[in-house]
């Protein structure tokens, strides 16, 4: 087990690595200098002292190898650039703005997974029946279905029309409220951005658990169980469902990233201030700090999420624990 | 052993209905028929020119502007017609440069093993964690928002999944004999990978080609949506773009502004998706379920 979470270790520090030289490098492969892209447009009209004074303060007239490992260093300490655009150490914005992400991805990974699991189970169980095609039919729909559009759907149906939902945002801006109230706002804010999140990330799940149901339903050790006469339910429950988790668990992994690019393009239909929308504002005031701090932030989240459920694998998968 | 399973488990019990193949092609080629059609005859059958000003902003639909009006009052059922050939242009170039690339990287991996193998697939496992969308986002900002901007980020990121499906066909192919023969008696590695690696993958290569271009037109949409597609020309996803700013999903012109992009975004997506599953199914009886 240790050989397999060393080799998982090399491949993040890998993707870190790639991410990290990409930023460094996108600025300065453009044509013209990499004030524009670290400074803003402005600088292109600065009179020169000026000018020159910034290029130190950004290192620029350091050789590149230099420029690389101050690069680097301030990475590892954190500092993540100054957004011209905002006036703001980046850091700062993105604090703010990340654990919204954090809660709107956990939640509809979490319900997505829960949901998903559960429906491949009960649709592989009764393979072939108009309870299954339909699911299959509904779920395929959903996996083609542009997120953000359903999104908007969902707005113009339950927010704008119904009014049952609020049109955008995480919260009642300027509502002082606090305790169970703020909690009670919070969730109603979360709703429909929920919702649209989830409903995209159920059919992956639901497609890998019913494929894997159905593999472990033709093994021999369920005709096994059910020739020594255990009921049904412990059957689907206790020897299939807990065989077919395992690429479900694989699918999990490579589903984050997926996932983390869906929630980019819910938060901005819903104006929910998170990283995505972070992102998707930066693109528009061409803050290309932010857009690059952004995409580092949301890389190494999934990379955390990765090894999180590297950690948790061999609890599941007892073969990998042995290191057979 | 398997036919005591077959008596006994629940899920064979009742009419056995086999999934019908046959008919998830012949609707992924129909929707396509019909997308592509309407895509390649647009000049003859849209009623306006899409950038023309064709009547007042926001009409409602009628049987002057079958889904009416957008915000500067170009007719929005135009806008749709021509936005299938930007869409789905876009969503196949993008699927060729994915599966080319993804086609090469196979062959090389699976054939010459190695090093060469390590190393691509240590790539592809990397383009696999990535988080797609902001990458395509941060490029797209820098590349400056274009046709062949959204085509060359598209494809740099999706061919990493068919690559490996690629490798591991090409790994089955090494081993069979007239492969081993064509080694044996001293052929070239350039002559085997042509005449009988490559006919060998070229089936799965297509398979792959039409899940990639199913991939590619749902994240065109996003990109497009987000404000990074060609801004002179309107894809499907740009209509909802310019449709989310200035708030239609609001008012009531939801219903014929963004509710038909959306529902087209899912056809094509559809459409590419069950003609490449049933092509997959057909050239590997096993995947039959």
């Amino acid at each position: 087990m240790a050989r397999f979470l060393a080799g998982k270790g090399v491949q993040y520090a890998l993707v870190l690595l790639f991410a990290v030289t990409l930023n460094f490098m996108l600025p300065r492969l453009m044509p013209g200098s990499p004030l524009v892209f670290l400074a803003g447009e402005d600088t292109a009209f600065m009179p020169q002292a000026q000018r020159q004074q910034l290029l130190q303060a950004f290192g620029l007239d350091r050789p590149v190898w230099a420029q690389y490992l101050i690069y680097l260093g301030n990475l590892a300490r954190g500092e993540l650039g100054f957004s011209f655009q905002q006036g703001r150490p980046i850091a700062e914005i993105i604090a703010a703005r990340l654990p919204w992400t954090l809660l709107l991805v956990g939640l509809s990974l979490l319900l997505g997974t829960l949901v998903g699991v559960a429906w491949g189970t009960l649709s592989a169980w009764r393979r072939g029946s108009v309870f299954d095609l339909s699911s299959l039919g509904l779920f395929m729909f959903f996996e083609s279905t542009p997120s953000f559009w359903l999104g908007m759907i969902f707005i113009a149906l339950f927010a704008a029309g119904l009014r049952w939902f609020p049109i955008f945002g995480a919260q009642t801006a300027g509502a002082a409220l606090a305790g169970w109230a703020l909690v009670t706002n919070r969730a109603w804010h979360l709703v429909l951005p929920l919702a649209t999140l989830t409903l995209i990330t159920i059919p992956g799940f639901f497609l890998i658990m019913r494929y894997s149901m159905l593999t472990v339903l033709g093994e021999q050790y369920i005709a096994t169980a059910k020739a020594k006469g255990v009921g049904e339910t412990a059957v689907m429950y206790r020897h299939a469902m807990r065989n077919a988790l395992l690429p479900v668990a694989t699918v999990f992994m490579l589903n984050l990233g997926v996932i983390v690019s869906g929630a980019t393009v819910v938060e901005t239909v819903f104006s929910y201030p998170g990283l995505g929308r972070l992102l998707f504002e930066a693109v528009l005031a061409r803050d290309y700090p932010v857009i690059q701090a952004g995409f580092f932030v949301i890389t190494v989240t999934v990379i955390a999420a990765n090894m999180l459920a590297d950690l948790l694998y061999p609890l599941i998968d007892p073969r990998v624990r042995r290191g057979a | 052993m398997a036919g005591v399973a077959a008596a006994t488990l629940p899920y064979v019990r009742g009419p056995r209905r086999r999934f019908p193949l046959g008919s998830v092609g012949a609707i992924g080629l129909m929707l396509l028929a019909v997308l592509v059609g309407a895509a390649v005859l647009a000049p003859w059958i849209t009623p306006y020119d899409p950038e023309q000003t064709s009547g007042a902003p926001f009409e409602r639909p009628s049987p002057r502007h079958l889904l009416g009006t957008n915000d500067i009052g170009q007719d929005i059922f135009s806008e749709l017609i021509y936005g299938a050939r930007i869409s789905l242009m876009i969503g196949s170039l993008a699927a060729l440069v994915a599966i080319s690339i993804g086609t090469a990287v196979g062959i090389v991996a699976g054939y010459f093993g190695g090093w060469a193998d390590v190393v691509l697939m240590r790539l592809v496992d990397i383009v696999l964690v990535v988080p797609f969308l902001p990458l395509m986002i941060l490029l797209a900002a820098y590349l400056g928002p274009s046709f062949w901007t959204i085509i060359t980020v598209i494809g740099v990121l999706v061919w990493a999944r068919p690559a490996r499906i690629l490798r591991a066909q090409v790994l089955s192919l090494r081993s069979v004999e007239y492969i081993e023969a064509a080694r044996a008696v001293g052929a070239s590695a350039a002559r085997v990978l042509l005449r009988h690696v490559l006919p060998g993958v070229l089936s799965l290569s297509l398979a792959q080609f039409i899940q990639a271009a199913s991939n590619a037109i749902l994240i065109e949409a996003s990109l497009s949506f987000l404000g990074l597609g060609d801004p002179t020309a309107k894809s499907w996803g740009s209509i909802l773009y310019y449709a989310q700013v200035r708030s239609a999903f609001l008012t009531g012109a939801w219903l014929w502004w963004v509710l038909p992009p959306g529902i087209l975004i899912t056809l094509a997506t559809l459409g590419f998706a069950f003609t490449g599953f049933a092509l997959e199914v057909s050239l590997n009886p096993r995947l039959r379920r």
